[in-house]
């Protein structure tokens, strides 16, 4: 029996309604005359608190609330990829259908085509014993996306029945039922399921596989594992955006994630405009093909930011659960605490740090936990992984604030944007002193299997040089640089080129915006070697002003411009130049 | 409109602020529109905040001053505040809450709209990408402005911020069009001068009458401030999306937006964010800011220029942090170049527009401008260190390519960065400055541009 | 000053002599130099002040440019304002006259059915039919009579000035409701204007 109550009391997202005592938490209701939906967040008495996920204005004490009987769920199935939704899972192409330009009030539409049909080539036969999580077959729901259908994780199992041969079929179609101790039970292409509840799986993995994005500083220097959790935290300007998007292009997983939460609307339509004309490195189709979009700008309804992160997630774990590698990029989580807050003081809750509710903690963690590498529940065997990369927008760049220092306790991998970095347009602004990844020793095994064996030690030994740096760049403030003896110099001037020539990556630069592993390691390779010849060479009584002069330097420093991914031998030429001109200075020393 | 609504409320149980709250209330909305009436007959307007258990908390934008609990009445109006707007607001100057101000009638409306406005629907925005020369070099050649774009200026008290914006107002153009453009002005709390200079500045060039004036100045009510940029927004998306205009919007001064919302935020008794703006203050900023934008299938764009005033010059304060997060890209003066008397005092450096990538190049300024400015940007950052490490060492203990780019900050400062208020530069004046500058390096410092495009333009002295 | 010794100026007179025999080449060809160079500075300064004078001149016009642009359109504004004051003029002259018709109508029949509907929609909207009602003298007959339809409605014996209709109270005085011709009018005043401005052919 659904509740079906009456509003009390208005402000703003907030709704108290009575008549309530039906109703569940995190039921989902409808509020109003105009039918705006809403959720229930805490039971007091007969008086239901609700958020709710569309303007309230010009709402009144007296309008009906109806429950739905129903928690905030999605719907999964073939037809989500390619989708920009908002934050409670509403195609935002059906709402401009609806109103237009701009986002009106109160409009159900189906989160897919339902009519839509897809080639269904079932996997199973009459007869066979599914349990949850089971695959009965697949469709093709992108050229690069192969949807695996499977029994919903909350059946009880049970025995194929009627099952439909291969053929196109719309998403209402019943496929199979299932016949078992709870009765019989219709599978469809999609089921629903709570976006607050996570996924079940059969067991975790420690993740030990890299996820390659073609950015330098990350995959090099401060690598994130398939499964894990990253964070970038920076003040404004600092390019999280532009970071972000990169490793929503570039990462090689099979699906990504993007939530839009709190942000820009102009970041949104970027990717509209510009992800359809991108290829996959890898595949070579467009990059919309593997890409969910959930949007809930900062001029939306604040609520529905709140249940965006949650959306976007359960849409995450259910492609994982087909064994896919998924990246989900939540930018920024510091909005979803901002909603929380919100929420917080209309409920007058007691207030902890900066008036962040209590639970902040517990909520990211919670978040945070629902990343991993994973073998999904049922059968065949599929391993899939969440990999979580959140953004945070700490007020004033300040570390220190509630959801910077929360949200480092959950994850492991930080990227610390810096803002003096960005205002000497040093891009990506990833500071490499205050940054750190927690996967480096997991992942060194792939490098060395992969790329090449020496990969852990060139990597210390190239952040060794910036570590030095760090250092005497103090000495050179108080001194000047002519204070230091060439030795040391030149470890400044090898800094230096390191940080043109492999850490700043110009993501606008057609051939720099992405960098193949074998790339990245030979242009780190290129510059260690640079430093080790040029240390003998100063030690055989080479001038530095010799080093500094060579002419190879600038072709190493533009050679993550120049040199495509595809053009390795050049590099290899750029190698051999640089020895050359290396026994030119030393040998000319010699002829003195 | 219906003749419905209109009920009148004499049970007021508490004023506080600029909150009046009402007892007894039936049938009123949230966000509804009110009427308030004092004793002697003088009606000032407000909306509802909050509603409900027969009590609705009103703010009241004109302020409490003079009201009684006794003797008020609260006429509860049974719509949203609404602006009324044809084309004939063109050339008109209003007061913040949008009632005319130059002693004309009331614009015979074409249609009401709900000055709160309705998000736009991300999927139907039209990504920005038509570049506005301004004239003045520095935005055009390194913080380039678009069509659609939300662009603030973060200035300090007394820096030429005004100039600047009036500046832009006068010179944006589009390159090779013609089309409709008007200017949206909204005051918020500033002095009447600096309101009166832009009114004129609008006036010598032409541009009047195709301007809409909002007016809050300093010694109007501060809870006013919380209306004129919607209201100004309002009419600037009428002008656009229905007259298929394109509509810049100047908003000066943000920070006194603001402090209006933190005053209504501490009277009723909310918990604060930091520094005691309410914790809603991004999410509140986004409403304006994000007006600001180009729909796909229409013709006209809203362009923003908020200014705001950073408190003690401070960048990290919450009102110049949390605009810095929402628009796109930000104008920042600096002190120091103020103080030298360099107009416009632009700290590039500090400032960015995130939109100048798909404005720029080839097709719209020119090919080689994006690395161009990339290359000045480095340049000028390395003068910078230079120039604080010559004040450490003297300039003796620097080396021959440090004093090279302590004459490229020279440069950048007194050529490119500098110029007249009237001086309106072409794009290809502004490129031909900045290929200056680089020029003064040796060609391989130069790492940021294609060898083709050195061999074009470097000029070698 | 002290007077100066004759001998002293004597020998000054003599020693300036000197001086200046010694030095009258010297003085001549610097004379020369002196005037060759202001000679070489006039020839300088002719382009300079062409183009000083040019400046001027383009300042000139820049500026007269500018005082046309700005008195052009100043004239488009006035002239617009003008016509909206006239516009304004004539929307208040249809306005009035049909005031004026308002008030002196007719008030049998229809206007009681009028007021009856006007009294049904207040207590509505109040949420009370205990209420007390006021209205213009002309009217109160008519309103009275239409009371009796309303048992918990009383009629206030004050009157009020308007053109018709009522203004409902709820009892308790909480609560007013004003629905006189006069505030219908004032709220659809905006729709009015438009529907006759649109007459004259503006607002379209």
């Amino acid at each position: 029996m659904a509740a079906q109550g009456r509003i009390v009391w208005v402000s703003g997202p907030a709704v108290r309604a009575d008549g309530m005592s039906e109703a569940k938490m995190y039921e989902t209701v409808t509020v109003g005359d105009s039918k705006l939906v809403g959720e229930v967040i805490r039971l007091t008495g007969d008086v239901a608190f609700i958020q709710v996920y569309e303007s309230t204005s010009g709402l009144k004490p007296g309008e009906p609330v109806v429950g739905t009987g129903n928690p905030l769920s999605v719907l999964l199935g073939p037809g989500i990829i390619g989708q920009l939704y908002d934050g409670i899972q509403r195609p935002l192409r059906a709402l401009s259908e609806a109103s237009g330009s701009f986002i009106g009030r109160g409009i159900t539409t189906t989160p897919v085509d339902m009519t839509k049909k897809y080639h269904f080539v079932p996997s199973v036969s009459n007869g066979d014993e599914v349990a949850a999580g089971n695959v009965i077959g697949v469709v093709q729901e992108t050229d690069l996306i192969e949807h695996s259908i499977m029994v919903p994780p909350d059946h009880k199992g049970g025995k194929i029945a009627n099952i439909v041969s291969e053929g196109d079929y719309d998403l209402e179609t019943v496929l199979a039922t299932t016949e078992g101790e709870g009765g019989n039970v219709e599978l469809k292409m999609y089921h629903r399921w709570p976006v607050r509840k996570p996924r079940p799986y059969k067991n975790r993995y420690d993740p030990t596989v890299p996820l390659l994005t073609g950015q330098r500083v990350i995959d090099t220097f401060f690598p994130i594992a398939k499964g894990g959790t990253g964070s970038i935290p920076g003040a404004f300007g600092t390019g999280k955006t532009v970071t972000l998007h990169q490793i929503a292009k570039w990462a090689d997983s099979q699906v990504v994630v993007y939530i839009g939460c709190g942000e820009r609307g102009n970041e949104m339509t970027e990717v509209l405009v510009e992800f359809p004309h991108l290829k996959d490195p890898r595949s070579g189709k467009p990059l919309m093909d593997r890409t969910v979009l959930v949007a809930n700008t900062s001029n939306m309804p604040v609520a529905a930011r709140e249940a965006s992160i949650y959306t976007g997630v359960t849409i995450a774990e259910y492609y994982r659960d087909m064994g896919k590698d998924v990246v989900l990029v939540a930018d920024s989580t510091s909005r979803w605490a901002e909603a929380l807050r919100e929420m917080s003081g209309r409920l007058e809750e007691m207030p902890a740090e900066e008036g962040y509710p209590s639970y902040l903690a517990s909520r990211l963690a919670e978040f945070y936990e629902r990343a991993g590498r994973v073998r999904a529940a049922g059968s065949p065997d599929r391993d899939g992984s969440v990999t979580l990369i959140g953004a945070v927008s700490p007020s004033g760049g300040d570390f220190t604030e509630p959801v910077t220092t929360h949200t480092m306790r959950f994850i492991k991998t930080f990227w610390a944007l810096d803002a003096k970095l960005a205002y000497s347009r040093h891009y990506p602004s990833i500071n490499w002193m205050n940054s750190y990844s927690g996967y480096l020793a997991d992942i060194a095994k792939w490098w060395g299997e992969n790329i090449n064996e020496d990969w852990l030690s060139l990597r210390s030994e190239v952040y060794g040089v910036l570590q030095r740096e760090d250092t005497l760049k103090e000495i050179v403030r108080l001194l000047g640089p002519e204070a230091l003896p060439d030795e040391e110099k030149l470890i400044l001037e090898v800094a230096r080129m390191v940080k043109i020539g492999l850490l700043q990556q110009n993501s606008f630069d057609d051939v720099d915006t992405y960098c193949s592993p074998e790339k990245q390691y030979k242009l780190m390779k290129l510059l260690v070697d640079f430093y080790k010849k040029g240390q003998q060479a100063i030690k055989e009584g080479t001038p530095l002003a010799d080093i500094r002069a060579m002419s190879s330097i600038t072709s190493l420093l533009k050679a993550r411009m120049d040199i495509k991914d595809d053009e390795m031998p050049k590099l290899d030429q750029l190698e051999a130049d640089m020895q050359e001109e290396f026994k030119s200075i030393t040998g000319v020393k010699v002829s003195n | 409109m219906t003749a419905e609504g209109g009920v009148q409320y004499s049970k007021i149980a508490e004023i506080k602020g600029p909150l009046v709250i009402v007892d007894d209330v039936e049938n009123a909305a949230f966000d509804e529109l009110v009427e308030v009436e004092t004793k002697e007959g003088e009606r000032r307007l407000g909306k509802v905040l909050e509603v409900g258990n027969g009590k609705a908390i009103v703010q009241v934008f004109e302020g409490t001053t003079g009201l009684s609990i006794a003797a008020t009445n609260a006429k509860f109006v049974g719509k949203v505040m609404e602006m009324p707007v044809s084309r004939e607001v063109l050339g008109r100057v209003f007061d913040g809450l949008g009632r005319p101000k130059d002693g004309l009638p009331d614009p015979i409306a074409d249609r009401f709209i709900d000055i709160n406005g309705e998000p736009m629907n991300p999927e139907q925005r039209e990504y920005p990408k038509d570049f506005i020369q301004t004239g003045v070099s520095v935005i055009d050649g390194m913080i380039t402005l678009v069509r659609g774009q939300k662009l603030p200026i973060f200035s300090g008290s007394g820096m030429s911020h005004n100039l600047l914006a009036a500046q832009i107002a006068r010179q944006a153009s589009v390159i090779g069009t013609q089309d409709d453009f008007a200017v949206v002005f909204a005051a918020i709390g500033v002095q009447y001068n600096e309101a009166e200079y832009f009114r004129r500045s609008l006036e010598e060039s032409g541009a009047l009458k195709r301007s809409v004036l909002f007016l809050n100045t300093a010694d109007d009510p501060a809870i006013e401030r919380i209306i004129t940029p919607r209201v100004a927004l309002t009419v600037a998306e009428y002008l656009a999306f229905e007259l298929g205009m394109h509509v810049l919007v100047i908003l000066t001064d943000m920070t006194n937006y603001a402090e209006a919302l933190r005053e209504i935020s501490a009277a009723r008794e909310e918990v604060p964010g930091r520094k005691g703006y309410p914790g809603y203050l991004y999410t509140d900023l986004s409403t304006i800011y994000e007006r600001a934008g180009k729909l796909n299938g229409k013709k006209g764009s809203v362009t923003q220029v908020p200014i705001l005033s950073m408190p003690s010059d401070d960048i990290t304060h919450p009102i110049p942090d949390l605009t810095g997060y929402i628009t796109e890209g930000q104008i920042v003066l600096g002190r120091d170049l103020f103080r030298q008397g360099v107009y416009p005092p632009v700290n590039i450096l500090m400032s960015l527009s995130r939109l100048m990538k798909d404005g720029i190049g080839e097709g719209s300024t020119r090919a080689d401008h994006g690395e161009i400015s990339n290359q000045v940007y480095d340049a000028y950052s390395r003068a910078q260190e230079v120039r604080a490490l010559a004040g450490i060492v003297g300039k003796a203990g620097l080396t021959e390519i440090d004093l090279k780019y302590m004459d490229v900050g020279d440069v950048f400062e007194n050529e490119f960065l500098s110029q007249a208020t009237d001086e309106n530069r072409t794009i290809e004046e502004t490129l031909g400055i900045l290929w200056k500058i680089v020029s003064k390096l040796p060609k391989n410092e130069i790492t940021k541009i294609k060898d083709k495009y050195v061999e074009q333009y470097y000029k070698e002295e | 000053m002290d007077e100066r010794h004759p001998l002293a100026s004597n020998s000054l007179e003599v020693t300036i002599d000197k001086i200046l025999k010694n030095t009258e080449n010297d003085v001549l060809s610097n004379i020369k130099t002196a005037l060759d160079d202001s000679q070489q500075n006039l020839d300088d300064s002719v382009p300079k002040l062409e183009a000083e004078y040019d400046k001027i001149l383009s300042d000139g016009k820049k500026e007269a440019e500018k005082i046309e642009k700005q008195i052009m359109g100043s004239a488009d504004i006035e002239a617009r304002n003008k016509q909206l004051m006239a516009l304004e003029d004539a929307v208040d002259k249809v306005f009035s006259k049909a005031l004026d018709q308002i008030a002196n109508a007719d008030r049998s029949g229809d206007y009681s059915n009028l007021i009856k509907t006007m009294i049904e929609e207040a207590t509505q909207i109040l949420g009370t039919s205990e209420i007390t009602v006021t209205t213009n003298a002309k009217d109160k007959d008519v309103v009275q009579s239409t009371l009796s339809q309303f048992p918990g409605a009383e009629m206030s014996p004050d009157t009020i000035d308007c053109l018709g209709g009522i203004v409902v109270k709820s009892k308790d005085g909480a609560m007013t409701f004003d629905n006189t011709i006069d505030a219908r009018i004032e709220r659809l005043k905006p729709l009015i204007r438009k529907e006759i401005a649109s007459k004259f052919g503006v607002g379209e």
